[in-house]
């Protein structure tokens, strides 16, 4: 039928749509070789295809493929007659006959190199990005930081003018900071009006956002005619704006961000389209300015800090300094007090080592005090001499002070008399560190004693001698036999003998006291009992009772004392002679002992109290202490009306203490006096004697 | 009451006069006086007294000295002595009957009572 169209078969539509697909399509047999390839597949090879027709796909590929083994999806490449190399995505279809693949094509050469050239300059973008992070960062002085921060943006977006323009706390602000092109005038310390920076504007800056204006003048802008006006001043016809945000990722802030600043680029020339890139590149370089602003303002405080550090740490040197000078100038002074002495000073410690010497050691010992420092008392002794004093160093080192005399042989060759003074260091709490030792050269004083001793005993001498002839001569004539005196005579005759019985005791007294006082008695103490001692007593005193009409009695005798039977007889004796002295006539005079803890008694031992009571006149209480000094009585005239010597009660309390005891008096005055004294009770196993 | 023949060695011219006429009224006894320590031995050694008193501080031959050589001579080797001193302390007394005296009497002493003195040291009899 002419003119009807006969309707195109299923395999005319395909071949149709195979020849015009705009994807290359090619059709390979078993052995891989082209059967059938479109308009576009020929294109893609860049070769006729007649040429391609039965010809193995691999001739034109860069490296050759089986396809058995490949996945259903990937890329390939071509390789075209000019050798050009095209990339090539490709899927083939093997499953539609065992004998036919179907291979889809499709030229993805374009979109390679569009990816490839963004990732140039992505490439680039970062590496200019670090390069001027790198300036930024390397230093650490905020107007450094600043000039590079400018000069580079100018550089990079070749703007007419870049700016840093700080934003100050009142709201106003100025460009610090500048670069720009000679052509146009600088803007740099202009102060903005408040208008052209309103404080929505500061809001929005501060939440980050980021102005690009390509047209100052163009409604789409949106900038107010002042602002407008402001800019055509400094011939502004685009600008970039981006906030410069301080600390924003600092803990010490809350999340609102503090708007430092802004970085601005200026064009002035013509209006200019801001691309994304500098968009982002003025957003991360003023995101590094905030950064380093940051870094600069700690390094300004830690310089503060390191500053402030510093000149404390000077004070403190420079005080300490002081100090220790000070320090030394009195440990020299001290030294030098110490040196300067007439005296051993020296510093022990616990371990038995010195610690410090004077230079006395040097001169007086040959030890200098550098040779002995630090040694032991042993090794600076000898064993010899360590053993004498052995008992006071341990004894000083329980924390008694302890004083010992000692001769010892000097420098000098000649023996010297030594006292030697151990006085513990405590410290808190009860912690014995050692001891100092004081020792003086008394030799002066022992000779001075010697003599006086001498001159004692021989005056004692001088004096007993003419007073025996004297008492003898008068105790002769008492007796009548070389005659008779008139009443006056005899009375004359009493009164000196009397005043020579005084005068033996004086001297008797005062040889006692001294004797006693020197410390060359030796007590010969034994076991007493207090019955003998108060009958030894009594026998000695009883003619003189008698004459006073006075009744002597003693009671609680059981007990026995540890001391030496003549002195504590003396000491009766001269208590009970003062008693009968000062008691009324036909009156009692007691001795009695009891059994006493003293409380007064530094030891826990038992003491033994003897009282001596009178019914006399007694003694007023502020005479009951001063009575035991010598030539102390309770009246001036008792002296010479009682024929008291002054030294009696004197004598006594040096016995009693010689004894480790204590004497003391009390005393009611028309009533009576009790005169004590303590001695130590026999403690069991002592001796021998039985209480 | 038994007569005794008493030496009296002591160099005071009072004390020799005041012992002698004292001993003699208290108890009638011979007192033979000498001034130092050699006359008192020749003495000793010649007349062998019941007892000697010796003062010990002397010029030239002290008391002690004195003792020695009586103690160290047989004729007078067994007379006893008595010390008189000025001197004479508890510890004193000890040392000088340790050389071989019986008994210390203390100057000053009344002369009208030595007698008793010694004849109590002495066990004698008045």
């Amino acid at each position: 039928m002419a003119g009807v169209k006969k309707s195109p078969t299923k395999n005319s539509l395909f071949k149709a749509v195979f020849q015009h697909s705009s994807e290359a399509i090619a059709i390979l047999n078993h052995r891989d070789r082209i059967v059938e390839i479109n308009a576009t597949g020929c294109q893609l090879f860049a070769v006729p295809k007649k040429k391609l027709i039965n010809k193995s796909i691999s001739k034109f590929l860069v490296s050759s493929i089986n396809w058995s083994s490949v996945p259903q999806s990937g890329k390939i490449q071509i390789k075209q007659p000019q050798q050009q190399i095209k990339t090539v995505e490709y899927k083939q279809i093997s499953d539609l006959s065992p004998k036919f693949r179907l291979l889809v094509l499709k030229d993805i050469t374009d979109d390679q190199l569009q990816t490839a050239a963004e990732l140039e300059l992505h490439h680039q973008r970062v590496e200019l990005f670090a390069e001027v992070t790198l300036k930024i960062r390397q230093s650490l002085q905020l107007i450094e930081i600043l000039q590079t921060a400018v000069t580079e943006v100018q550089r990079i977006l070749q703007a007419d003018r870049v700016l840093i323009y700080q934003v100050f706390n009142n709201g106003t602000g100025m460009p610090i900071e500048e670069a720009v092109l000679p052509d146009f005038k600088p803007i740099l310390g202009v102060n903005f009006p408040e208008e052209v920076f309103p404080e929505d504007y500061r809001q929005l800056y501060t939440r980050g956002r980021v102005r690009a204006i390509a047209d100052v003048r163009s409604p789409d802008a949106d900038l107010a005619p002042c602002l407008i006006e402001f800019m055509d001043e400094w011939m502004v016809k685009a600008k970039l704006v981006v906030p410069i945000l301080q600390n924003f990722k600092s803990p010490c802030r809350t999340q609102g961000e503090h708007l430092w600043g802004l970085l601005i680029a200026h064009q002035c020339q013509a209006p200019r389209q801001w691309t994304e890139f500098e968009q982002e590149l003025m957003q991360q370089l003023a995101d590094q300015i905030g950064i380093a602003l940051s870094q600069a303002e700690l390094l300004e405080n830690l310089e503060e800090l390191v500053s402030q550090r510093t000149a404390k740490l000077r004070q403190e040197i420079g005080e300490r300094t002081k100090a220790e000078a000070a320090l030394r100038h009195s440990e020299e002074q001290l030294r030098l007090i110490a040196d300067g002495l007439p005296v051993l000073i020296a510093y022990v410690d616990r371990q038995q080592h010195y610690r410090f010497n004077n230079q006395a050691y040097q001169t007086w010992l040959g030890l200098s005090p550098q040779a002995i420092n630090d040694c032991h008392l042993l090794k600076v002794h000898g064993t010899e001499e360590y053993q004498q004093i052995q008992s006071y160093i341990e004894t000083a080192l329980t924390g008694e002070t302890v004083s010992y005399e000692r001769e010892l042989v000097l420098q000098d060759g000649c023996v010297h008399s030594l006292q030697v003074t151990y006085i513990p260091h405590i410290q808190a709490p009860k912690t014995i560190q050692g001891f100092f030792a004081l020792t003086s050269d008394i030799s002066d004083r022992k000779a001075i004693e010697r003599m006086k001793d001498e001159f004692i005993s021989v005056v004692s001498h001088e004096l007993r001698t003419p007073l025996t002839s004297i008492h003898s001569s008068l105790k002769i004539l008492a007796t009548g036999k070389l005659g008779n005196f008139s009443s006056q005579g005899q009375r004359m005759l009493t009164i000196a003998d009397e005043q020579t019985e005084r005068l033996v005791h004086l001297v008797n007294n005062v040889l006692d006291l001294q004797r006693i006082q020197s410390g060359k008695i030796t007590m010969n103490k034994q076991a007493c009992r207090a019955e003998e001692l108060f009958v030894e007593a009594v026998q000695a005193m009883q003619d003189l009772a008698q004459e006073q009409a006075i009744e002597l009695m003693f009671e609680g005798n059981n007990f026995v004392v540890w001391a030496d039977r003549d002195y504590i007889v003396q000491t009766l004796t001269n208590l009970v002679s003062n008693a009968i002295k000062f008691s009324p006539r036909n009156s009692q005079v007691i001795l009695s002992a009891a059994i006493e803890h003293h409380q007064l008694q530094k030891s826990t031992n038992s003491y033994i109290i003897f009282a001596v009571r009178d019914c006399g006149q007694g003694i007023p209480q502020d005479r009951l202490e001063t009575i035991f000094e010598r030539f102390q009585q309770v009246d001036s005239s008792d002296s010479r009306k009682k024929e008291g010597t002054g030294l009696g009660l004197a004598i006594c309390r040096q016995i009693i203490e010689g004894h480790g005891g204590q004497i003391w008096a009390e005393s009611c005055l028309d009533k009576g006096s009790t005169f004590y004294f303590t001695l130590p009770k026999l403690i069991h196993g002592e001796n021998q004697a039985d209480e | 009451m038994s007569n005794k023949h008493i030496l009296l060695i002591d160099d005071e011219e009072t004390i020799q006069e005041v012992v002698q006429l004292g001993i003699a009224i208290e108890a009638g006894w011979e007192v033979e006086i000498a001034s130092s320590g050699s006359q008192g031995i020749e003495l000793a050694e010649n007349q062998q007294p019941d007892v000697i008193l010796l003062d010990v501080m002397m010029p030239e031959m002290d008391g002690i000295d004195t003792l020695s050589q009586l103690k160290n001579n047989d004729k007078t080797s067994a007379i006893p002595v008595i010390f008189l001193t000025a001197k004479a302390q508890a510890e004193e007394k000890n040392q000088f009957q340790s050389l071989g005296v019986v008994d210390v009497i203390t100057k000053p002493f009344n002369s009208m009572t030595l007698a008793s003195q010694i004849a109590k040291i002495l066990e004698w009899k008045l």
